[in-house]
């Protein structure tokens, strides 16, 4: 028969320390991403790191055996696609060579500087958020690699996210999935710009300011201006836009970073005053932009060997 | 003996953390892990005496805010109240054995439906997620399939096992 334990000492330490998490939730939230809870965090995170990287090898081959084994089912359709993959990138790089040298004759025609790269910093993903709800991914390169706050983060797909957290070693990024994340986008076919907004996991939300504006399925979102540098591709859409009672039109876009299986990653060195002081005077500071098509942009060929390397904005996935 | 199992208690929760965070970063079925803290605070908290399992509760819950991008103290509040929740229904547990899965899944489900609401509560829009209800279930089954690895796990290391004759005692 159940019977309900001694309550009385254990309730109140257990009502007592309700009131404190909840001081405690309260008294970071005033703090609004900096004080006592931020100190700490990066404290913890410092702390926690040489862990991780001994737990991350030790359990390796665990992991190893485990991936292995859902690999084992894909391998086959894998590799047929990777092969189609390749032979279209290699005729893409044909097209791309032929047309840099058309770009870099009418540049000199025309007396403009090419756009420059941004540099970047190359990092692996060394583990990920501690819970389910969690969409971050810890980085390890921090401050001392030259990792600030706020850069966008991308793989060879596209956007990841942006750096919300550095301590001298590790960088803590928040991905474009999560739904505190809005990313002011334009559909690189047409031109017309909209937010687009995670939802934790899955396709996430477009909003198209435009309500005329033709939608079409498998058209790719690129950063505008704003927080991130322009021209990084974001997103597919994964249906036509529907109009809405009210002044938006919306969708469903997927995200064309490999969000789920991330192992190496590169940090832009790019701020939102570096964007900003650059557009007002500086126009060679800005980035270059992913051409039509999702074809790579020149400036591949220029990546040095070191870890900071001068970068061309990701493409789109073929 | 009770500095020893508070040092193994809290190392095996920070250990958690770690293997939470980096291995079940890489064996992800269908896209999800266990919630491998929870499931040692719930492990612990069988067998520890009652301020102690809420301590635990706390602290473990720290520790994962303090790893987490959510406010400071929410993982805090739902690892407590978790705790808290097994203290109260663990002599029940021990009597009919075949609850324990249920238990631990239950438990998980309405810890991890409690942080989603007080994390939307809180501004961190965890209930707009769309895969909420995949991101609650799949840890609670894990965490219940893993069960029958940490539960054992953890009596051997309280070397709870034979002696204990009642719930508050250790």
């Amino acid at each position: 028969m159940w019977r309900p334990s001694n309550i009385d000492r254990p309730t109140g330490v257990f009502i007592g320390l309700l009131v404190l998490s909840l001081a405690l939730v309260t008294m970071d939230l005033r703090a609004s991403g900096s004080g006592l809870g931020s100190t700490m965090r990066d404290g913890a995170q410092s702390v926690f790191t040489p862990l991780e990287h001994v737990v991350a090898s030790a359990t390796r081959p665990v992991a190893d055996f485990f991936e292995s084994l859902s690999d084992l089912f894909s391998l086959s359709s894998d590799n047929q696609r990777l092969r189609q993959q390749v032979a279209e990138l290699e005729r893409q790089l044909q097209e791309t060579a032929s047309l840099q040298v058309r770009v870099s004759e009418l540049e000199a025609l025309l007396g403009v500087d090419p756009p420059e790269g941004l540099d970047s910093i190359s990092a692996q993903v060394l583990a990920v958020g501690v819970s389910e709800f969690d969409q971050v991914r810890v980085i390890d390169k921090g401050a001392l690699d030259g990792v600030g706050l706020d850069m966008p983060v991308i793989d060879e797909g596209g956007l990841i996210g942006r750096v919300v957290a550095v301590t001298d070693s590790v960088a803590r990024v928040r991905l474009i999935t999560d739904p505190t994340i809005h990313i002011a986008v334009r559909i690189e076919r047409t031109g017309e710009t909209g937010v687009l907004t995670g939802r934790g996991s899955g396709p996430m939300v477009l909003e198209l300011f435009n309500t005329d504006a033709a939608v079409v399925v498998g058209d790719l979102l690129v950063t505008a201006d704003g927080r991130f540098p322009a021209g990084i591709a974001v997103a597919r859409v994964r249906e036509a836009a529907r109009s809405e009672v009210g002044f938006s039109l919306r969708t469903t876009a997927d995200p064309v970073a490999g969000l789920t299986r991330i192992d190496y990653v590169k940090v832009l060195v790019f701020t939102r005053d570096e964007a900003t002081i650059g557009g007002l005077e500086d126009p060679s500071r800005l980035p270059a932009t992913v051409p039509p098509g999702g074809t790579p942009s020149e400036g591949d060929g220029d990546q040095a060997p070191s870890t900071t390397t001068t970068t061309t904005l990701a493409g789109s996935a073929p | 003996m009770k500095l020893r199992r508070f040092i193994s208690t809290a190392v095996i929760v920070v250990m958690a953390a770690a293997v939470q965070t980096t291995m079940f970063a890489r064996i992800r079925p269908f896209d999800a892990a266990p919630a491998l803290v929870l499931l040692v605070v719930i492990a612990f908290a069988r067998h520890l005496p009652a301020e102690a399992a809420l301590l635990l509760g706390f602290g473990a819950g720290l520790i994962q805010d303090l790893l987490s991008e959510s406010a400071l103290g929410l993982w805090a509040l739902v690892f407590t109240t978790a705790a808290y929740f097994v203290l109260r229904f663990r002599d029940r547990i021990e009597d009919d054995f075949s609850l324990i899965g249920p238990f631990v899944f239950g438990v998980t489900v309405g810890s991890l439906a409690l942080f989603s609401v007080l994390g939307t509560i809180f501004g961190e829009k965890t209930l707009a997620d769309v895969g909420l209800i995949k991101k609650i279930l799949l840890p609670s089954l894990y965490n219940m399939v893993l069960a029958a690895m940490i539960l054992p796990f953890a009596t051997w290391v309280l070397g709870a096992a034979r002696r204990r004759s009642s719930p508050f005692e250790l």
